[in-house]
């Protein structure tokens, strides 16, 4: 079993020309938590997810760790002015900016074994929510989570006990 | 003993030159050089081991434990909300107790904690007050070199200083510690001067402050209890070194013996708290001055100094004040101090002894503690904040500190001048 089969395709992207509302409407309505970044050429570019948003609304000392633990002080006015001066801001402004000690995201290419997915998953250094394939030119082909693995694996176990019986 | 002389010398200086250059980690640089002068047979190891002072290597290690799992019950950041609260969210009071406390942990703890904790509480501070956090953020690390300065234990070239030469902590706190809070005074007293009516914040944003909820940064109570205990032993401890007949560094490892035996985390993680790269360095440097002791570099260098002061205390102790405020703003003053100290020594004969030459000691002291104030490189909670500050998205420039700073740091070694002359000469 490889990425190939596993992946989901037909991806929602967006170009970075497009804003942070544009993705914010794409969440809500798709329900979904992230959204590729492409160029013309479905290059993937990065990833926007709601948890890299809510890096950016934070106080600087606070996203890098410096500051990790808050429960005393009140809510920040800035915390909340943040989120509306983000709206019209271009996505490009987003794809890598705040690279965090765990990324939020991995590439795998259409070959990877789902072993290899889904150790990458579960692995305690890096926390991904999605694994997106990608052909040798990082062109976007599909995308992977847990559950794909979970779905596939449960389907071939199906077809594999009547035969034990 | 020429050839000797000349790989040395040669190692310390392309030591040296590296340790400028900081494009390689120091702690690297220096156990390099210390292994070349091992390789190519200035020193064996057995010389290169007892020129590494151990008293100001547990020293470190022991106050590392120690801080390390203190921080973690949450008392650094329950001090600092409870002097915002105190100061009732007036701005100019946060600054003032806020330096306060930067000093008086630098002090007596460490400095680079001290910062480390503080800076990220007021930047939280300031934005909550909508204003500036660069008087806030300026004002703590001159507070740390500051009250780094004070005790034996607070700025390593202090800790290095006393051990070579048997000082105690009370010979720290009668001869260097009052003309501190003096300068710590005069500091403060020109951030009045130039921010103390700009910073101003509405009452509303004020009673934001008193909002804070300091109970809520204690997070493992008993652990406190605990802490508490050990640090108010330790810090005793180094009061009393000298009756007790210890040495610091083992009331330091003690203290960092039973953190490790009552706190629940690994000791695998305690010691991670370690910052082994400072210790490495330490190490590297004390071998590669002890090169140059050993083959007696040190030794005709100090002859020719002695030449130039005439073997004057006075001219010498001026001299080692500014010499070395000024290069510790721009050089570590850590390679600075190990050099400076098998120097002194050398002199001292020339000097009348050593009672006679206690003021250049002091001066060293000074010197090198203070000039850490005047660049952002001069000394380790500047670089930290400087760092901190820049991926904290408000970046503090080399030029606009220097500018700042470093005609306060000079004020702080006249103030030290002019104390010396009263007091020593």
């Amino acid at each position: 079993m490889n990425a190939a089969s596993m992946m989901s395709t037909g991806i929602m992207t967006l170009t970075p020309d497009k804003t942070v509302g544009d993705v914010v409407k794409l969440f809500f309505e798709q329900r979904i938590r992230q959204v590729p970044v492409v160029n013309e050429e479905n290059v993937v570019l990065g990833v926007i997810t709601s948890r890299i948003l809510l890096r950016t609304i934070l106080p600087g000392y606070i996203r890098e760790g410096f500051l990790k633990d808050v429960r005393f002080a009140p809510e920040l006015r800035q915390f909340v002015e943040n989120m509306d001066a983000l709206k019209d801001k271009p996505l490009s402004g987003f794809i890598n900016k705040y690279k965090p000690a765990s990324p939020d995201y991995a590439f795998v290419g259409p070959e990877t074994s789902a072993m290899e997915i889904a150790a990458l998953f579960v692995n305690t250094e890096i926390f991904v929510d999605r694994i997106l394939v990608v052909d040798n030119k990082k062109r976007l082909l599909g995308i992977i989570s847990p559950i794909d693995i979970f779905r596939n694996l449960w389907k071939q176990s199906e077809k594999d006990s009547p035969e034990k019986d | 003993m020429e050839k000797e002389i000349t790989i040395a010398v040669s190692v310390f200086f392309i030591v040296y030159a590296f340790i400028v250059w900081d494009k390689i980690d120091k702690a690297v640089v220096a156990v390099l050089g210390a292994s070349s002068l091992m390789a190519l047979g200035v020193l064996t190891q057995k010389q290169a081991i007892l020129g590494i002072d151990f008293n100001t290597l547990g020293l470190l290690v022991g106050m590392m434990i120690i801080v390390g799992v203190c921080q973690k019950t949450g008392m650094f950041h329950y001090l600092a909300i409870k002097s915002a609260k105190f100061a009732k969210g007036e701005p100019w009071p946060i600054l003032l107790y806020l330096a306060v406390l930067t000093a008086v942990f630098s002090a007596f703890l460490d400095a680079v904690t001290a910062v480390l904790l503080i800076a990220p509480i007021t930047l939280l501070i300031t934005d909550e007050l909508q204003i500036t956090p660069y008087p806030f953020l300026y004002s703590q690390i001159l507070a740390s070199n500051i009250g780094g300065t004070a005790t034996l234990v607070g700025d390593p070239p202090n800790v290095m200083i006393g051990s070579s030469q048997g000082f105690t902590f009370t010979d720290f706190v009668i001869n260097v510690a009052p003309v501190t809070v003096i300068i710590l005074a005069a500091t403060i007293a020109v951030f009045k001067i130039i921010y103390g009516k700009k910073l101003t914040a509405s009452e509303e944003v004020k009673r934001r402050i008193m909002q804070f909820r300091e109970a809520d940064t204690i997070t493992d109570p008993r652990l406190l209890k605990k802490c508490l205990a050990v640090l108010l032993l330790v810090i005793a401890g180094f009061i009393f070194h000298n009756s007790l007949g210890l040495d610091i560094a083992t009331i330091a490892l003690t203290g960092a013996g039973i953190t490790m035996l009552i706190s629940k985390e690994t000791v695998h993680h305690s010691m991670e708290r370690v910052q082994w790269t400072t210790i490495f360095f330490f190490m590297g440097l004390f071998v590669i001055v002890h090169g140059l002791v050993e083959t007696g570099a040190i030794s005709a260098l100090a002859a020719k100094v002695v030449a130039f002061t005439e073997g004057k205390v006075s001219t010498t102790a001026y001299a080692v004040l500014w010499l070395s405020g000024i290069a510790s703003a721009f050089v570590d003053n850590i390679p600075f101090v190990a050099t400076m100290i098998p120097l002194i020594d050398n002199m001292e004969p020339h000097m009348g002894g050593q009672i006679a030459s206690l003021p250049v000691w002091w001066a060293l002291s000074l010197g090198a503690c203070l000039g850490g104030n005047g660049t952002l490189i001069g000394a380790s909670p500047n670089v930290i904040v400087a760092g901190f500050a820049s991926k904290s998205g408000s970046p503090i420039g080399f030029l606009k500190f220097m500018l700042f700073a470093f005609p306060l740091m000079l004020m702080s070694i006249l103030i030290a001048h002019i104390y010396l002359y009263l007091r020593f000469l």
